[in-house]
């Protein structure tokens, strides 16, 4: 569960509009976590912005700072009052009945959803048993890197997987999942 | 509105008040009146069942106006409440639903009690170094800083963060017997398993919110008047 809850950061003045957000994605895109913000720089003092899965701000805010919101387009939400400006982005046009702004949205999360699924519906690779084999044992990112001969980032890529596809976030909770699948045995780990 | 309406509305507060020294059969009495009763702070405990009934409401401006010692009595509360009843509630449910399981899935479940087994002892270990060292060194901050004086007792120098890795074992466990279960098992006792680590995780997420939100930048700026 916990590894399907979005993260949403919204970055709105307006204290009405950022609780009616949070509401919306609360009551109709549950598991989501929200945290607000009333400026760009009050996110930024957040200590990891990168964190959040999706960004919702007001067009101005986007605009204002494109190198931010450019690089994470596909995951910002623009609030906007300006009807058509924005037709084939991720624009939510703030006086749309709520039945449209769900619609909206539902479209905008489901869109970036499509790639998280196909992540999770697929069965662990072989080298990425052989990384959960090793976590499993107990060894570190840079172990394993040396031992697989990849990269300290590669290493880090294929946890990422692991934890999209099985939804299991603890090195306890992989080893476990490798001892049940017979990926390692008690005495490799040691148990 | 009468305490009582609110409990029979939310049972999931019941061991919240009870954490406050209050017990049931509360009658017609309303929030303030009960609090009186048992010399609890009114508005606390108001503040407290708000976090609890609505994730999304958390006033932080407001809970930092309380008093360390309120929240820390709280939180040992709360400590002494997992120890007591929510740990041994997930233990029973556990070891019967590994009893009552075919014997094709008993050695996996058995594996699956050793990761509540990591999970006790992360818990454990977090609330005896609540109570044994930093709970006494932010009550002694408070108390220095109350007389003026406000030097720095032997503080802890870093907060924990062994504290996330509890809401993520509770969830793993969970996300592990809805997702991967196999066998034969008896259905209700599973359920109540889950029931039972989920309650305890979303008990534990409010706990973790008001120490990281409200407890350690308290005593965050209190350490920084300190050092000046």
């Amino acid at each position: 569960m916990k590894g399907t809850t979005k993260r949403i950061a919204v970055i709105v003045s307006d204290t009405l509009q950022s609780i009616g957000l949070q509401t919306l994605f609360s009551d109709y895109f549950a598991p989501v976590e929200i945290e607000r913000f009333v400026s760009y720089d009050e996110l930024l003092q957040h200590g990891s912005v990168d964190s959040f899965d999706y960004y919702v701000s007001e067009a101005e805010t986007v605009a204002l700072h494109s190198d931010f919101f450019l690089p994470r387009s596909s995951r910002t939400v623009l609030l906007t009052r300006q009807e058509g400006s924005y037709a084939d982005s991720n624009a939510l046009v703030v006086q749309h009945p709520q039945e449209e702004l769900i619609a909206k949205l539902h479209q905008i999360l489901t869109s970036g959803r499509q790639v998280d699924e196909m992540a999770s519906g697929r069965e662990l690779s072989s080298r990425e048993i052989e990384v959960l084999r090793l976590v499993a044992c107990g060894r570190i990112n840079k172990e394993i890197a040396e031992i697989l001969s990849i990269s300290f980032q590669t290493v880090l890529t294929h946890r990422k997987n692991i934890t999209a596809k099985l939804g299991i976030k603890t090195v306890s909770g992989l080893t476990f999942y490798a001892l049940m699948n017979g990926y390692v045995t008690a005495d490799q780990i040691g148990q | 509105m009468p305490l009582g309406e609110i409990v029979h509305e939310y049972p999931m507060l019941i061991p919240i008040v009870g954490r406050f020294g209050i017990r049931l059969g509360v009658g017609e009495k309303s929030i303030g009146e009960v609090a009186d009763q048992y010399g609890v702070d009114a508005d606390f405990l108001v503040m407290v069942l708000n976090t609890y009934l609505n994730e999304s409401y958390f006033p932080e401006q407001k809970l930092r106006s309380f008093h360390v010692s309120q929240i820390v009595d709280y939180l040992t509360k709360t400590n002494a409440y997992y120890l007591r009843f929510q740990l041994p509630n997930i233990e029973k449910h556990l070891n019967a639903f590994v009893a009552t399981s075919s014997p094709s899935s008993r050695s996996s479940l058995d594996m699956l009690n050793g990761l509540f087994q990591a999970f006790k002892r992360e818990l454990t270990g977090s609330i005896a170094r609540d109570t044994e060292v930093d709970f006494p060194a932010f009550l002694a901050l408070s108390q220095s800083c109350a007389d003026g004086g406000c030097e720095e007792p032997q503080c802890v120098s870093s907060f924990p963060e062994s504290e996330e890795q509890t809401e993520l074992l509770l969830a793993d466990m969970q996300n592990i017997l809805i997702r991967f279960l196999s066998g034969e098992y008896n259905e209700n006792l599973c359920y109540a398993v889950i029931f039972a680590l989920n309650s305890m995780e979303r008990d534990i997420r409010q706990h973790n919110r008001i120490r990281r939100r409200i407890l350690y930048p308290i005593v965050g700026a209190m350490r920084q008047n300190a050092e000046r």
